[in-house]
């Protein structure tokens, strides 16, 4: 079976699943949060003509609003990230295309698709798209491309070192265009970009796996900031253990866990010399062989990311987790055994069903 | 020429892809096995406007629109030509049959988001897929109407996403489809007088004819984008397998009865089609080319033992000369266990042999992808 062509999804309807705003008790701020409050990614959403525009009273059927669409005009409420009020009025404006969020009573608009927006101490991964004499330009998926000076990097041979001009000179041996990385978000400017750091054992140039890029926020899907964005799990099938990388900007890296130096004679080794050691293979671009059952289990965990997503699910550690240890039990089933690691398709939507008990 | 625009993927992360492309059987990175196609939706006849039309969106979000459009044009008459219609009626009736159309009675655009209609990548695509309708002269001949008219047929193919993977076989496919519902007015005229048409849309009848029981009798082609990595052949690859390509191509495929049937009578096709169902169906190559793909472009990965950035500490001992030319460094260097090392030179001739025979074997991919186009509902 090697196409499958399904007819087209009709739109599926949007569930209404918030109460006026007037009948519900004032200590409501868990609801929405915990409910995956989004438009489908791909079907279609009914959207609801507003008919009466005289007396527009946030309208708790609205599947989604779009920019410019009166909210509500009630002074009761406060308005909030993606929404604006316009000069001369009080009424709450939404400002992005997307669904209304009320955390009791501020009121905001969770786009159905946006950019990342950078926020001081982010971890995301990023792809370097231009180097310059002292800094790098990297793509995090937000709507400017973030910076990386050469300042903020961990140069080879201790982590104290002066930055020379001969770094200067060989900038690109330590990121070159296209070169993945991972890294902290140090600061920000006024126009909303970014300053990266890699200054520290956890971060720096990603090799050993595959990299997959989700959409950030909005429509329930993506990743979420959580309290772990990065963590080495148990592979089933005899392969060995897999980082996970889940950048906040929706940047995703799976990778065979490679034992750094530091891991490896920390157990013999003080602390003074780790930091040597670990830049050793800090700036390699050369793959530690990877056996195939490895090879396997990434594919798999990359899969139940695409899948996840594909199905408006959230994008964290649990959720991955839980989603790969169904997934290798959907594999046991299938008629191709364990070794079988698709899942687009109807496989995705029976792992997204599994996972959310449905 | 070039596939597609640059590939921006790291040294490392080709080189990985490359290895587990390279297994047997091969890792792909979406996890599908090598024959198959991601999945798609496909609805037929979805723009009013046009004689047909089609659209097919794959999981990934890409999605494609094709309209077909045709008008009543005069027959250029050949030079050598110089019958006189009206008195010999039964002469021209034979010729108008066995007449050759010409390939400038297609006209078929091809638009990108975000790429010229005249750049180098948008012209390819649309010449590779009229070179697979053109190739047998089997669609034109569809559009002679009688030896002074016929059909000009114009088809607008859109890619409405951005091209997140090699947009061929999904143009390809939804053109198959878009031809395949095509609808042209029924002719009420006779012989080779002004065509004049029954206003009756319900009775215009497909530009691929159908039998009784609404099975298609012949079918467009369908072309395919193969690629081998190592010794191993994947069918529709996505945009970062075919980074790691080694040779890729575009194989056209028609389905034989399309080009047999066209001149027979309908009572033939019928007995033709049922024969041919029981012995399968037989596919011919109608094209290939080579997509060049960006795994050319991409820059080499550096291995350890000449990266300066590698292993500081060990600098001390002769790492002096190492550090002088660190850019001519990175230019060439040996195959490395591990680093990425861009293709060079052209394919094996068992590779190319071995994916044009995968692909045209009876129950290979071309043949299921033709069956899976069969369940396609046309409306």
């Amino acid at each position: 079976m090697p196409i499958t062509i399904l007819p087209p999804k009709s739109s599926r309807p949007i569930p209404s699943r918030r109460a006026d705003p007037e009948d519900v008790p004032s200590d409501s701020d868990s609801d929405t949060s915990s409910q995956a409050g989004g438009a489908d990614l791909d079907g279609d959403i009914p959207m609801i003509t507003t008919a009466n525009k005289s007396s527009p009273k946030y309208d708790s059927n609205t599947g989604i609003v779009t920019p410019g669409e009166l909210i509500t005009s009630d002074p009761q409420w406060m308005r909030g990230h993606g929404t604006y009020i316009p000069l001369g009025t009080k009424d709450i404006t939404s400002s992005v295309a997307g669904t209304i969020t009320r955390t009791n009573k501020l009121i905001s608009v969770r786009p159905l698709r946006a950019r990342y927006t950078p926020e001081v101490g982010d971890l995301v991964v990023g792809r370097i798209v231009e180097v310059q004499a002292k800094r790098w330009r990297v793509d995090v998926g937000s709507t400017q491309l973030a910076s990386l000076p050469l300042s903020a990097i961990n140069l080879p041979g201790g982590i104290l070192r002066k930055r020379t001009e001969t770094d200067e000179l060989q900038i690109r041996t330590f990121f070159a265009e296209g070169d993945l990385l991972v890294a902290e978000v140090q600061q920000l400017f006024q126009d909303g970009g970014a300053s990266l750091h890699t200054r520290s054992l956890k971060y720096g140039k990603l090799r050993n796996g595959v990299f997959v890029a989700v959409t950030g926020m909005g429509g329930g899907g993506g990743v979420v900031r959580s309290r772990r964005q990065v963590w080495t799990m148990d592979a089933a099938n005899g392969a060995g253990q897999i980082d996970v990388v889940l950048g906040v900007n929706g940047y995703v890296w799976i990778s065979k866990h490679v034992e750094t130096p530091a891991e490896v004679e920390n157990k013999t080794m003080g602390i003074t010399n780790m930091e040597e050691n670990v830049s050793a293979t800090m700036y390699s671009s050369q793959n530690d062989p990877i056996d195939s059952d490895t090879m396997r289990e990434i594919v798999r965990l990359r899969g139940v990311v695409t899948a996840l997503v594909e199905n408006s699910l959230r994008v964290d550690e649990d959720m991955v987790v839980r989603g790969y240890q169904e997934a290798v039990e959907m594999a046991l089933l299938s008629s191709k055994g364990p070794e079988d690691v698709y899942l687009g398709g109807e496989r995705g939507q029976q792992l997204a069903a599994a996972l959310t008990g449905v | 020429m070039a596939s597609q625009q640059h590939v921006l993927l790291s040294p490392a992360e080709l080189a990985y892809l490359h290895d587990s492309l390279s297994l047997t059987p091969p890792l792909r990175p979406d996890g599908r096995s090598p024959t198959q196609y991601r999945p798609l939706s496909a609805e037929t006849g979805i723009l009013p406007g046009t004689n047909g039309s089609a659209r097919i969106c794959f999981a990934d979000g890409t999605e494609a629109i094709v309209g077909v459009k045709a008008e009543v044009e005069k027959t250029r008459r050949k030079w050598d030509d110089d019958t006189i219609y009206d008195e010999n009626k039964e002469e021209t009736r034979e010729e108008a049959e066995g007449a050759e159309g010409s390939s400038d009675w297609v006209e078929l655009t091809v638009e990108i988001p975000g790429f010229r209609d005249d750049d180098s990548s948008t012209v390819f695509l649309a010449a590779m897929l009229s070179e697979a309708l053109l190739a047998d002269g089997g669609f034109v001949r569809r559009l002679v109407i009688n030896r002074r008219f016929h059909w000009k047929v114009y088809l607008d193919i859109l890619l409405i996403s951005p091209p997140l993977s090699y947009p061929l076989p999904l143009l390809s496919l939804t053109t198959h489809l878009a031809l395949l519902s095509t609808r042209l007015p029924r002719l009420k005229s006779e012989g080779d007088e002004d065509p004049f048409f029954d206003d009756d849309w319900a009775a215009a009848p497909y530009l691929y004819p159908r039998s009784s029981n609404k099975k298609v009798l012949a079918r467009p082609p369908v072309t395919l984008l193969v690629m081998a990595v190592g010794n191993n052949i994947i069918f529709d690859p996505a945009k970062e397998e075919l980074a790691v390509a080694d040779v890729a191509l575009a194989v056209s495929v028609g389905d034989v009865s399309s080009s047999s049937s066209s001149s027979s009578s309908e009572g033939e096709e019928d007995v033709d089609m049922t024969a041919e169902e029981q012995e399968g169906r037989k596919l011919r190559l109608l094209s290939i080319r080579t997509v060049d793909p960006p795994s050319r472009l991409t820059p080499p990965g550096v291995p350890n033992a000449t990266n300066s950035a590698y292993g500081h500490a060990q600098v001390g001992e002769g790492g002096k000369t190492k550090q002088q030319m660190p850019e001519a460094r990175a230019a060439e260097s040996e195959a490395v266990e591990g680093v990425w090392k861009p293709p060079r030179g052209g394919a094996k001739a068992l590779v190319m042999a071995a994916l044009v025979q995968k692909t045209l074997q009876r129950g290979g991919v071309a043949d299921e992808v033709f069956d899976a186009l069969e369940g396609v509902d046309l409306g």
